[in-house]
């Protein structure tokens, strides 16, 4: 009973952990290519929910085109938000970089908050589901999976195979080496940064296949924080490690619940929470000279 | 002699705070105003003695706040039942919040002062949120339901002087608190603590190379920013509202608010939280009136220009102005 349980709940631990890695691969490959930590990762998330949101129920347009949609409006934001003030931070220190994101999540946060209000919506996507046995996974959630590994797949090929992803690459490795050979380094930054902000908004499209009544423009928090343990388990700067940081995260968040809601007394709901901030420090205890070499 | 120079830039602080509370008691209707505006300028100051001086932002500050209302709140409601006690259940929660905040920026400090900048950041900004889930989950404290001892404060105090404190005698002890806050961080930045945490901010490794601990600064810094928080919490969060909810006290927008003070004001000046405190309270109050709702959507921008244009804040560039002239010994 309990292994079937455990079983089931880790099946979608996987499913849920392939798109949270993708919900964080915005997060590293930003930091990795400007070191610049985005405090309002979630915020980002939160408007692709509220772009599927909007396109579902206003328009009846189906999530699967929300993605490319949301990754549009993302690049957007990433090229007004990098342009107006992260461009004139980068040299600037940590902190300021880190209050701009932080007000630049608050803004959105409010913005969405005036456009739709703040009570909590949902929509309902009902393409069917399949019975695994000791679980029963929607097949919108199989979606969101494989769109995920699919999207993770792509950004792959684009950093191997185009010339962009490459400048990128190389302005990652050395950005005063990468100037010297003629490449555009703040090009590489504007593009990078509005490549992980895409990236960030897409996946709020696929976590809103799980969420299916939790959208609110104050949503995003929770998502930070999973993002930040996500990335620091995958090692913070690359958008690899970020991905199956996120699958490990999936798998310990649906497996540490089994395991707490076995325990009298406790909310394992918020119990699942804690744990996060407890691995986040934890990691960061363990092998800080290792996650700070990385830099 | 040489003492009185030392504390003359105290002078524009205290006036600031004695005026507020002049205001108070003399003018209808100002008593709410001033009470927020010391909050503000309490929380300012209290922040600024570790985001100001060492550049470190500490995205959990609140949750020192949060546990400080806790501290309060326990004392209140697991002491009730000892009648000899009486009115000292008050002043073991001061001691209470005093500790639990200590012990809380200890554990919080012993792993995150260990990390720089981003790092640093990251591992702060899910304090308040770990530690409110652990109160919610693990049903410590009442969990989720919160506390609400309205009747064991009447009980105690009688229902005149609960009253009392509540609305008056909390107020004053915010006040208290804020010239505390003022006092040590003016005492800090004359100390070898000021000078080797203005090292660490222009330069960390320099710094250590030079032979400066700069981690024990680093601790006493955050140790005293977080004592301070504590005190607050239980005095203009426990003692002015006799409730606590987990979702209430661990709010980050209590976090933003203080990042807010310190940078329009100067983070690492003196003046700087009071004036921060005073824009910022003003405004919102203010904004509230005109455009309730809409005080976030108009700071948050205004963060950012700040940031963008003006990183040195309104006190930062008062320094730069007066450089040179009598008022440079009393704007620091």
């Amino acid at each position: 009973m309990f292994f079937e349980q455990l079983g089931g709940n880790l099946i979608q631990g996987v499913v849920l952990g392939a798109v949270y890695g993708m919900a964080t691969m915005g997060l590293s490959l930003i930091f990795g290519v400007l070191k610049v930590v985005n405090v309002g990762h979630g915020a980002f998330i939160m408007v692709g929910a509220f772009v599927t949101l909007f396109l579902f129920s206003s328009l009846g347009i189906s999530p699967i085109i929300a993605i490319p949609v949301a990754f549009m409006v993302g690049m957007g934001l990433g090229f007004i938000f990098y342009y107006t003030t992260i461009r004139k931070l980068i040299k600037a220190p940590e902190l300021a970089t880190l209050l701009a994101t932080f007000s630049i999540g608050v803004l959105l946060e409010e913005l969405i908050k005036l456009i739709f209000g703040s009570e909590f919506r949902g929509y309902n996507w009902a393409v069917g589901k399949i019975d695994l046995g000791i679980t029963v996974l929607p097949m919108s959630k199989l979606y969101a999976c494989i769109g995920s590994i699919l999207i993770a797949v792509l950004l792959f090929l684009w950093f191997k195979k185009t010339r962009a992803g490459s400048a990128v690459r190389s302005v990652v490795e050395d950005s005063e080496g990468a100037r010297v050979c003629g490449i555009n380094v703040g090009g590489a930054y504007a593009l990078s940064f509005s490549l992980g902000i895409g990236l960030t908004v897409a996946s709020g499209v696929l976590l809103t296949m799980f969420i299916p009544v939790g959208i609110n423009p104050y949503m995003g928090g929770g998502y930070t924080l999973k993002a930040f343990v996500i990335a620091v388990l995958g090692g913070l700067s690359s958008p690899y490690g970020a991905f199956f940081g996120g699958l490990v995260f999936g798998l310990i968040e649906n497996g540490s619940y089994t395991l707490f809601a076995y325990i009298p007394g406790v909310e394992p709901f918020a119990l699942t929470r804690f744990l996060s901030f407890v691995i986040l420090l934890v990691i960061l205890l363990i092998r800080p000279t290792g996650i700070l070499s990385a830099k | 002699m040489k003492q009185i120079p030392k504390y003359f830039p105290l002078i524009p602080v205290f006036a600031a705070y004695a005026i507020m509370f002049l205001v108070a008691e003399n003018m209808e209707g100002m008593w709410q105003l001033m009470s927020m505006l010391l909050f503000y300028c309490a929380l300012g100051q209290a922040f600024n003695v570790f985001m100001g001086m060492t550049g470190y932002v500490d995205f959990g500050y609140v949750a020192f706040l949060g546990v400080g209302t806790y501290g309060m709140a326990l004392s209140i409601t697991r002491l009730v039942q000892y009648e000899f006690l009486g009115a000292w259940i008050i002043v073991i929660g001061f001691g209470l919040a005093m500790v639990m905040s200590t012990l809380l920026s200890m554990a919080v400090g012993a792993v995150a002062l260990r990390l720089r900048g981003a790092y640093f950041a990251i591992a702060t900004i899910g304090v308040n949120e770990g530690f409110r889930f652990l109160i919610e989950g693990a049903r410590i404290w009442n969990g989720s339901e919160g506390m609400i001892f309205t009747a064991d404060l009447n009980k105690v105090l009688g229902r005149d002087t609960a009253a009392a404190l509540c609305t008056y005698w909390a107020d004053i002890m915010v006040l208290v608190i804020a010239a505390l806050a003022a006092f040590v961080t003016l005492v800090y930045m004359r100390s070898k603590i000021g000078y080797a945490l203005t090292a660490l901010r222009e330069d960390e490794d320099a710094a250590k190379v030079m032979g400066i601990n700069v981690t024990k600064y680093k601790i006493i810094a955050f140790i005293t920013s977080a004592c301070f928080a504590g005190l607050l919490g239980a005095t203009a969060w426990a003692l002015k509202t006799p409730y606590v909810f987990p979702p209430e006290v661990f709010e980050i927008h209590y976090t933003i608010e203080a990042i807010i003070i310190v940078m329009l004001g100067g983070a690492g000046t003196l003046l700087g939280p009071v004036v921060g405190g005073l824009v910022y309270g003003i405004s919102k109050y203010y904004l509230s009136i005109f455009l309730p709702g809409f005080q976030l959507l108009i700071f948050a921008p205004v963060i950012l220009v700040i940031i963008v244009l003006f990183p040195e804040g309104i006190v930062g560039m008062m320094k730069a102005k007066t450089k040179g002239t009598g008022m440079a010994r009393f704007i620091v």
